[in-house]
């Protein structure tokens, strides 16, 4: 396998394969393995080496995969043999210790030998001067060849970010065991589509990785399969949405019953942390995108800053704190149906307001902020907006007697300018045609404001989700079955 | 310690990339358009410096820049130029 200049080639012989390379140059050759500290030491040292003569060949105790990443954890690129049980070179040599410097003359002979870390030994044989840090001297570990590698010695965690299965954070390793138990006797090769923008295939097996991986238990993985069935419909644009430059998150919001049974915080603190359902189900989501669909950060993913909200984000509706009719129902389920309804998203904007005492002033307050959404001037904006409204902002409108109808046409009808106040920065063309007393609403429609109830019962901050203006994006709803 | 991978780890087909041509004097360039705010005006330089060198060039654009390509976009590249010049982003 290759990685950058880095090439790992298997060897699969003894001694004697070691010798024949030696024909015709010296060759310093470094035992090592990677549960072995100081094999790490000598490595990351030996990366000073450069193109030194003797050239420096590392042999590692390792199967390929793993002998790559003992070198990209190292920094050290020279070339690697990946020696695999029984360890007949390092038997046969009488490689006892790692790291062991073997000194081969051209033709093969042994002219020296160095075992464990001796700083003063690799510069004289290399001819260089190596890294002042660290210790001079430091003893080895047991070769494999004498001391087969120990079950649990592996480090787990660490070994989940060098096969880049992460986002960033430490992650749960997707198992056979733990993936089983997440398809709950699903068909693992069932596959939910292809996933843009690198067209990985959503088989279930991969999308219940992504669960475990994000930390989910079992019983979300219904959740999940319906947020990824739902990003992955063409009108969502999960293309765009991957590999923008706008920060472009997702939001997933569940409703009906799947918010009691799997535990959701639709309460205080339910766009943050502390819930495992809300943080996990969004996760999982946004590592199939990432690591099945190749929305990696800085690879395909070109989000100039990017969010908090790219890391995920599920919550879901406090139904019974609403006097209105819940999202899922607004967009065509059954109340009694279990539903997540996604939407990409800017990050949540706060709206503080603890002083209108009337609907129209708290929808005034809302319209402002969110007429600051995207870009200040630009004004209308064709895509939808999320207002998550908190108990005590809705308890305002409830008290006033306005349905969520009204609600909607007083924020529209408020976030509105004359067209000459809006020819600044970036506007749209549309401002720019109008005349300058031509009234300008910051959407293109009441119906592209979407508004949900959620939050703590104490203060009155609601939140504004800003639109992927541009993306042609739309929110999907899908209903979340049981069923395997 | 067997994983699950979360990857689509199959072998994709790898395409070699077309060789550099030596000359442009008659060779058709396709300018995509990808319809992000100015790239007209980017696409407008590079036809000029195009032209000059003897290119024949023929305009297209895509229909969202959000989205892939069309597969009718993509062919009239193919069929219509020897090369393409994409104007990516803003």
């Amino acid at each position: 396998m290759e990685s950058a200049a880095l090439t790992v080639t298997p060897l699969a012989g003894g001694a004697d394969e070691l010798r024949a390379l030696a024909r015709s140059r010296p060759l310093l050759l470094v035992f090592a393995h990677r549960d072995c500290p100081t094999s790490a030491l000598a490595l990351r040292h030996l990366r000073a080496a450069g193109s030194a003569e003797p050239e420096l060949v590392i042999v590692a105790e390792e199967p390929p995969q793993e002998a790559a990443r003992l070198m990209l954890r190292a920094g050290l690129r020279a070339p690697v043999l990946a020696q695999e049980a029984p360890f007949a070179a390092s038997s046969e040599l009488g490689v006892e210790a790692v790291p062991t410097a073997v000194l081969l003359d051209p033709g093969g002979a042994e002219r020296e030998r160095l075992v464990g870390w001796d700083r003063a030994g690799y510069e004289r044989l290399l001819g260089v001067p190596l890294p002042a840090d660290g210790p001079d001297r430091k003893p080895g570990c047991g070769s494999r060849a004498v001391e087969p590698p120990q079950a649990g010695g592996l480090d787990e965690p660490e070994d989940m970010f060098e096969r880049g299965f992460t986002d960033g954070l430490p992650v749960v390793p997707p198992t056979p065991e733990r993936v089983d138990a997440m398809l709950a006797g699903r068909d693992p090769d069932r596959s939910l589509g292809r996933v843009p923008p690198s067209h990985g295939e959503a088989t279930l097996s991969r999308v219940a990785a992504c669960a475990v991986l994000a930390g989910c238990r079992p019983e979300y993985f219904p959740a999940v399969l319906a947020a990824v069935e739902a990003v992955l419909e063409p009108s969502f644009n999960a293309h765009g949405i991957g590999v923008t430059t706008q920060p472009a998150g997702v939001v997933a919001i569940v409703n009906g019953p799947a918010r009691e049974r799997l535990g959701l915080n639709s309460g205080m603190g339910a766009l943050g942390p502390g819930s495992r359902p809300n943080l996990t189900i969004g996760r999982a989501l946004r590592l199939v995108l990432t690591l099945t669909g190749g929305a990696r950060p800085g690879g395909l993913d070109r989000s100039t800053l990017a969010s908090p909200l790219r890391v995920g984000l599920c919550l879901a509706e406090a139904e019974e704190r609403s006097p209105w009719e819940p999202l899922h129902v607004e967009r065509g389920m059954a109340a009694e149906q279990s539903a997540v309804t996604v939407l990409a998203a800017d990050a949540p904007l706060s709206v503080s307001d603890h002083r209108s005492r009337s609907p129209e002033e708290l929808a005034d307050v809302l319209a402002q902020a969110a007429g600051a959404t995207w870009s200040p001037y630009w004004w209308p904006m064709d895509d939808e907006t999320l207002i998550v409204l908190c108990p005590e902002h809705v308890d305002t409108f409830a008290a006033g007697g306005w349905s969520k109808q009204r609600v909607r046409h007083a924020i529209f009808d408020a976030a509105c300018r004359p067209a000459a106040s809006l020819r600044r920065g970036e506007a749209t063309e549309h401002v720019y045609a109008a005349a300058d007393d031509e009234p300008v609403h910051k959407w293109t429609d009441p119906g592209r404001i979407l508004l949900m109830v959620a939050g703590g019962e104490a203060g009155r901050y609601s939140a504004v989700f800003g639109p992927c203006d541009g993306m042609g994006t739309s929110a999907i709803t899908r209903e979340i079955t049981w069923t395997t | 310690m067997d994983y699950v991978s979360p990857f689509d780890d199959r072998a994709r087909e790898v395409h070699a990339l077309a060789g550099r041509p030596a000359a442009l004097e008659g060779r058709r360039v396709a300018l995509l358009d990808i319809t992000k705010a100015r790239g007209d005006e980017f696409l407008d330089r590079v036809e000029a410096l195009l032209r000059s060198r003897g290119a024949q060039t023929f305009r297209i654009a895509k229909e969202a820049f959000s989205r892939p390509a069309s597969t009718d976009v993509i062919e009239e590249v193919a069929i219509h130029g020897d090369l393409a010049v994409e104007g990516l982003a803003d």
